[in-house]
């Protein structure tokens, strides 16, 4: 109850106990109650909405990870089908789904239908088995359903392709002893020998892109270095022939590592190729998988609460530390984390210093007038300039520009492909940059401008310098409102995503921007960023639904890390106010 | 500021007190430091709209002819020139002659490479160049027809191979080499180049033929001739390759078209055949033209008449295809130049349903058109005029790109472009001369941005945004209008449903709302302003547009239901006691406002179907569709708010008066009942005023579907609006609220010490207070909607149409960029036109926040000088 209407209000009551009840001085009428509730509707209204928003992703997001049950349907048409169970929806069948029904159920379908206005229920299932059946889902609904069971021995499979798969463990093949019969001896089995096949497999992926990439990686210097002499010396000059035999030596030995590796690799396939899972699908069908496909495997119906959480927990520790598989759609978002938290580090190191600079050089050393204030005005609204704007001046003159001048002069052996001159981390932070200078500007020069005048006029007093002033007087009290520019920079550019689409944002990198190669940061490689993974998985996805529940989950990351910058910066901010209000008396 | 070390009083101190050396050198190297950076710093910022103009201006800039070489010569022969054409490096020009005479000159050279009779000098009676493939079709008098193409043989040759002369050449120079021309390519190869006329097999048309025009099919070549005895063949020729010989053959199938004779007798100047071989037309030199079908091969149609040049006297005097061979310009001896192209009208009076119309004039000499040169890139063309000047043109949009002359006014007799449009080569009478073209962007102008322009095969001039398709000869049509409206009609339903509600919102919270809520209310809203838009657009695709297009109804009765569940909700407050409601006059009437929402949504939930029944025939998507259902309830549905705003008026302004005046002496509680039932009177009277006004319009005729309402589509400009709208209620909300809150505390006060209601004082003193501040609150929510990206990429379904329809999606200049950019080729026309997008984005938010800066600034001066 804000103070001026309680003292109105209590006014006219004392009005109104003396005058007695008739005789009111205030008509209903002027208190505009309709007006005021429609006010009041529209202020719940944005906030319902916004709780609801957040509401909804947490509902959708954090459940993703949770195993659920599995259920195993048999329908009238004689179908039979497993799965998690992905939606629930009331819809209206159409005519011809019941005509196509056996006559009985056709006409217990129609009654239960009528009853309910024609309205059915209907579960969406996962039901996986994607090389078997030819799709991920499957509509159940509920006038076709024969039976339900919970079958205890399901295995919900999480492998590297086709997704996942539900079935009832026949046999386990391990190096060639096969163990058949009872599903808890196949499944200890499977429990017993996963990790090592896992192991094996990650060796093998270690050999394949690490180890070989490191080989082409040589070759390529070599390559290099033998155009570098050709673009100085011309072909057929005598420095042009030592590289030549330089590069062939190379590529020898080169070329015998490389038999190595595959030599390696090669014992690793064999060795894993007598490891194999036999399942049943709900429907019969019966299917191999080599164990060092299979992701992870759990009996869905037997697990304790306990063992939810294990399997939760295990889901989430992939999807923060590990690479994404089946074009996105499962496993990790590690390497989009990586190269947001990457981006948004390199254009704070950018934006910081300058749009601190850029502000003292406004408030402290441009002399005030006309210009400067133009240049203030100018320098908000660049606030308000869409961020595809900036995309498209980072792309034209970043990329394009300075980019292929970059690559004329330091990378005339690459050419034509481009090193800088396409879309890459540096392009994309000093875009986003740009896009955050008045978010720093702007509160640096308020805090700026905010410090009392007496404190400089002190400082003086005692003889220090202008600069002496600004840096032990001015900036120490300004640290606030430039803390709270940064973090609000970082949150605005963490969440930014259409310019990062033309300056290099991409669906897949192969490689992150980081690593330990020399020189260690690779600023002109392209990245992967939350939120384009957000806009390529919710919109561009094959497999949409498959998609849903990992775009809801990398939403609510995303929503996370910049909610969380953004009561950082209000909290920094609060407190920062409070101890130097201390100070100013 | 620093102390003079020869004042009296700092002499009298011990020590000479300085500054030391090292400060003073910190001291400037901070100023040096300071002011560049900061300098370059807003520099940086100032380039971004610099360098925006740098790319868009290369565009609107027209051709530069350069006259660069002339090559004088006594003809050899009476005979006149027919055809010219040029090669892809500028080098080599031909030229064939009315007497089967072939003339190869190296330009840069100005000589003469080759002469020669071809045919073994028989004269062909007609002959055709496609400039598009470069082939040529004569005709003879003998009946024989000749199939050929113009070939420039490129080869590459060794050092080695060649001799000494020519191993000098430096890069970029050229010398004769027999009937070829040698050239040092600046890559320092050398590349010889050769004309070769290749010719099929002769075929047998008739004798003798007085025309002939021949199209090149996917798998075989179209032939039309007319021979004198006025027999006027469509000849489809369809190639097969013998497997074991390699050997082509050409089968030929003939149909006769209905020809007959012009009424004048004379033979017509020339056949052409269109795109697809399937349409003929015969010119005459008067401007008749007649078109025959023969889509259905075995029984074609004479399908129109047209008169090409309908002024007296005029005679045509050169035609050509423009590239794609749709469309014929046609040149008469005024110095017309016309573009006639073929339409589908909607009521076509033809007997294929086809008319020719002319979409495109230019009249720009006096002087009769002499020669016509198509660009095999672009709808570029040349004129040439019988006075020697020559026009440079782009035919869709009328553009005039570049203009020069001969120098002596000889006229021109043929014209060539070069196949990269950056050359153009003229014949005249004794000479042969070269312009060099400088012509980036033929196919851009302002008026082709922003003004309608009529397309090939379009029915009439429109505003189109398509800029790439499948086929080589398609033209990029790159109309910005689409794309501009996309953008205001996503700013305008958003702003529609994000205004009111954040103004709304803030006048509640800064004026009525409870102090320890507001704090956590406002900086909820404000984190929110830093939500990704992504997560927004996603949302809005994912969960919103389907729930949408599922409950239709019932969202758009939501929107009624929710503002009357409000009111009911105020009049039902107003019937408790006073001792009560005053009382719970803060947290707990928000609570109860709060809760009116879901009863205004359940209301929606259950009255959507009876009203879907009542109003929209029992299916709303399919009554937009205009498949079913009278104009009748979808007024009435539609006029709702209208007829609410005119009741609130009227009650406003008369009942609400003579209500006061009469319950002056009432008790509150009567107040309250009479105040309910003039709402329950509002409610009957908006519907009955919605009920008349869509009788009235109904049986004028008038349908809402086609205007606001029309087709319904998942992706569209309701949701747009809806999901947009929510993402600048935060930025409007908080800077209104800062407004507000900042109108000086002693206004308020004084205006509640004189007996106003906290009512009252919000409507009549702060809100006109803070007047410019939510205005400018407002400018700057609109500087958002407008440059917005990522949620109208997800949620706008990207078509570019001009339709108001809410139910529809369109395609704004932000996602425009987004999708096609990345696809456009760096310094092409394409790139240049998004970046005028973007340029013109950046335009518009400036000039708004500008606005709404400048507006701030005043707002703040008054509220400091109140």
């Amino acid at each position: 109850m804000s103070p001026t209407t309680t003292t109105e209000a209590s006014a006219e009551r004392k009005l109104a106990r003396r005058r007695g009840a008739g005789q009111r001085r205030t008509s209903l009428f002027a208190h505009g109650e309709p007006l005021v509730w429609l006010t009041g509707g529209a202020l719940a209204l944005a906030v319902v909405m916004i709780l609801g928003l957040l509401l909804l992703v947490l509902r959708q997001g954090l459940p993703t990870f949770w195993p659920s049950e599995v259920v195993q349907v048999s329908t009238v048409a004689g179908g039979v089908h497993a799965g998690e169970v992905a939606d629930v929806d009331v819809y209206r069948p159409e005519a011809h789904v019941l005509d196509a029904l056996p006559e009985a159920v056709a006409a217990r379908a129609r009654a239960s239908l009528a009853e309910r206005d024609g309205l059915s229920e209907r579960r969406m299932l996962r039901t996986g088995n994607y090389e078997l059946t030819g799709t991920h889902y499957t509509w159940v609904s509920d006038f076709e359903l024969a039976e339900e069971t919970r079958p205890e021995w399901i295995l919900v499979v999480e492998r590297l392709e086709n997704g996942r798969f539900y079935g009832t463990p026949r046999s386990i093949a391990v190096q060639g002893t096969t163990t058949e019969g009872d599903a808890q001896l196949v499944w200890d089995q499977f429990e017993r020998h996963h990790d090592a096949a896992r192991e094996r497999w990650q060796v093998k992926r270690e050999l394949e892109t690490v180890e070989i990439g490191e080989v082409n990686r040589l070759i390529e210097a070599a390559r290099l270095e033998l155009r570098e002499v050709e673009l100085a010396h011309g072909v057929d000059s005598e420095p042009w022939r030592a590289a030549q035999r330089e590069l062939e030596q190379r590529t020898h030995s080169a070329e015998a590592e490389f038999q190595r590796l595959r030599r390696e690799i090669d014992a690793l396939t064999e060795a894993g190729r007598g490891s194999t899972l036999t399942l049943v699908s709900a429907d019969g069908a019966s299917t191999t998988l080599a164990l060092e496909e299979i992701v992870r495997a759990y009996p869905a119906n037997r697990l304790s609460t306990a063992e939810r959480i294990g399997v939760y927990l295990s889901r989430l520790a992939e999807f923060l530390f590990d690479e994404p598989r089946e074009a996105n759609s499962e496993g990790g978002v590690f390497p989009a984390m990586f190269g947001t938290v990457l981006m948004t580090l390199i254009m704070a190191v950018l934006v910081v210093p300058f749009g601190v600079l850029a502000a003292l050089y406004l408030r402290e050393y441009a002399k005030p007038g006309a210009v400067v204030s133009a240049v203030r005005i100018a320098i908000n609204n660049l606030a308000g300039v869409p961020s595809i704007v900036f995309g498209v001046f980072g792309l034209g003159f970043f990329c394009y520009i300075v980019g292929a001048n970059v690559d004329e002069l330091l990378f005339s052996a690459k050419l034509p492909t481009p090193t800088y001159g396409k879309g890459g981390l540096m392009w994309a932070s000093l875009t986003l940059a740009l896009l955050t200078l008045p978010v720093v500007i702007v509160p640096t020069e308020e805090a700026l401008s905010a410090v009392p005048r007496s404190m400089r006029e002190g400082s003086f007093a005692c003889g220090a310098t202008k600069w002496q002033t600004i840096w032990r007087i001015v900036l120490p009290r300004a640290l606030p409102g430039i803390m709270t520019g940064m973090i609000l920079a970082l949150a605005r550019g963490a969440g930014e995503v259409a310019p990062l689409m033309l300056v290099g944002a991409v669906k897949l990198a192969p490689e992150l921007p980081l690593d330990t190669h020399w020189p260690f940061l690779h600023p002109e490689r392209s990245f992967m960023h939350l939120g384009f993974h957000i806009y390529d998985l919710g919109f561009q996805s094959q497999n949409s639904e498959a998609a849903k529940p990992m775009v809801y989950t990398t939403t609510l990351l995303l929503i996370g890390i910049v909610v969380a910058l953004n009561v950082l910066a209000i909290w920094i901010r609060a407190r920062l106010r409070r101890r130097f209000q201390g100070s100013q008396l | 500021m620093n102390p003079d070390p020869n004042s009296p009083r700092t002499k009298r101190a011990r020590k000479t007190r300085t500054t030391r050396p090292s400060v003073k050198r910190v001291e400037t190297l901070a100023r040096l430091v300071v002011t560049l950076g900061g300098g370059a710093t807003i520099l940086a910022v100032a380039t971004i709209c610099l360098f925006l103009v740098w790319v868009v201006v290369p565009m609107f800039r027209g051709a530069e002819l350069a006259a660069s070489g002339e090559v004088h010569e006594h003809a050899l022969s009476a005979a006149r020139p027919v055809h010219t054409g040029v090669d892809e490096y500028r080098q080599l020009s031909w030229t064939v002659f009315s007497d089967g005479a072939l003339e190869v000159h190296a330009l840069a050279h100005g000589q003469l490479l080759e002469r020669s009779l071809l045919f073994d000098g028989v004269a062909p009676t007609c002959s055709a160049y496609n400039v598009e493939d470069g082939s040529l079709a004569f005709g003879f008098a003998d009946g024989r027809a000749l199939l050929g193409r113009v070939v420039f043989a490129t080869a590459f040759a060794g050092e080695s191979e060649v001799t000494p002369e020519l191993r000098q050449l430096s890069s970029g120079e050229s010398r004769v080499d027999g009937a070829g021309l040698v050239e040092r390519t600046p890559e320092g190869q050398l590349r010889r180049t050769q004309l070769e006329l290749q010719f099929d097999a002769p075929l047998e048309l008739g004798t003798p033929l007085v025309a002939i025009d021949a199209t090149s099919l996917t798998n075989g070549v179209a032939v039309c001739a007319l021979t004198s005895e006025g027999q006027l063949t469509l000849n489809a020729g369809r190639k097969t390759t013998n497997l074991l010989t390699g050997e082509e053959t050409l089968q030929l199938t003939r149909c006769v078209l209905p020809y007959r004779p012009a009424p004048s007798g004379a033979a017509p100047l020339a056949v052409k055949l269109t795109a697809g071989g399937d349409n003929v037309l015969a010119i005459w030199r008067d401007g008749r033209c007649v078109r025959y079908d023969a889509r259905d091969f075995e029984a074609p149609t004479e399908a129109e008449v047209l008169d090409l040049v309908p002024e007296q006297d005029a005679t045509v005097t050169a035609l050509d295809f423009v590239i794609g061979k749709r469309t014929l310009i046609v040149g008469d001896s005024l110095g017309r130049v016309r573009g006639w192209f073929r339409i589908k009208p909607d009521a076509a009076e033809t007997r294929d349903g086809a008319r020719t119309v002319c979409g495109h004039e230019f009249a720009l000499e006096a002087s009769p058109v002499s020669a016509l040169a198509p660009s095999a890139a672009s709808r570029t063309f040349a004129i040439g005029y019988g006075n020697g000047r020559a026009h440079l043109v782009y035919m869709t949009t009328e553009r005039v790109l570049g203009t020069t002359s001969t120098a002596d006014g000889s006229a021109l007799a043929t014209l060539a472009l070069a196949p990269r449009e950056n050359a153009l080569v003229a014949r005249t009478a004794d000479a042969l001369m070269r312009w060099d073209v400088e012509c980036e962007h033929p196919e851009v102008s302002l008026a082709g941005l922003f003004a309608p322009v009529w397309y090939e095969n379009y029915p009439r001039a429109e505003h189109v945004w398509q800029s790439s398709s499948g086929t080589d000869d398609f033209e990029p049509k790159l109309g910005l209008i689409p794309l501009v409206f996309g953008t205001l009609k996503a700013t305008l339903y958003s702003m529609l449903f994000g205004v009111p509600l954040a103004l709304l919102a803030a006048i509640f919270s800064s004026e009525f709302l409870d102090k320890r809520l507001r704090v956590g209310v406002k900086s909820t809203i404000e984190v929110m302003a830093s939500l990704p838009s992504v997560v927004l657009g996603f949302l809005s695709a994912i969960v919103i547009a389907p729930v949408v297009q599922g409950l239709l109804i019932e969202t758009l009765t939501a929107l009624y239901m929710l503002p009357v569940a409000l009111l009911c909700g105020a009049y039902a407050w107003q019937l408790l006691p006073q001792r009560w409601s005053v009382r719970a006059q803060g947290w707990p009437r928000f609570v109860g406002i709060a809760l009116m929402l879901p009863v205004g949504i359940a209301a929606a939930l259950l009255l959507g179907p009876p009203v879907e029944r009542l109003l929209f025939a029992g299916d709303i998507e399919a009554w937009l569709h205009g498949s079913h259902g009278s104009a009748l309830g979808g007024w009435v549905f539609f006029l709702i708010p209208l007829g609410a705003a005119s009741m609130a008026l009227l009650s406003g302004r008369f009942v609400a008066p003579y209500f006061r005046r009469i319950s002056r002496s009432w008790s509150r509680a009567s107040c309250a009942r009479l105040d309910l039932a003039r709402f329950a009177l509002s409610v009957v009277g908006t519907l009955a005023l919605a009920l008349a006004a869509g009788f009235a319009l109904d049986s004028a005729g008038i349908d809402p579907r086609g205007g606001i309402v029309d087709t319904y589509v998942q992706r569209n400009a309701l949701v747009v609006g809806f999901i947009m709208g929510f993402a600048i209620i935060p930025i409007i909300y908080t800077l209104a609220e800062d407004a507000l809150t900042s109108v000086p505390e002693h206004l308020r006060l004084a205006s509640l010490g004189a007996g106003a209601t906290p009512w009252q004082t919000a409507v009549r003193v702060i809100v006109p207070t803070a007047a410019s501040g939510l205005f400018s609150a407002i400018m700057v929510g609109l500087g958002r909607a407008v440059g917005e990206t990522m949620i109208v990429l997800m949620a706008a379904g990207n078509t570019p149409l001009l339709e108001w329809n809410a139910f529809s999606g369109f395609r704004t200049l932000s996602a425009n960029i987004a999708v096609e950019l990345p696809e456009a080729v760096e310094g092409s026309t394409h790139y240049r036109t998004l970046f005028l997008a973007a340029l013109t984005l950046f335009v518009m938010t400036f000039v708004v926040n500008t606005a709404a800066e400048i507006v701030r600034q005043r707002f703040r001066k008054r509220a400091f000088q109140l």
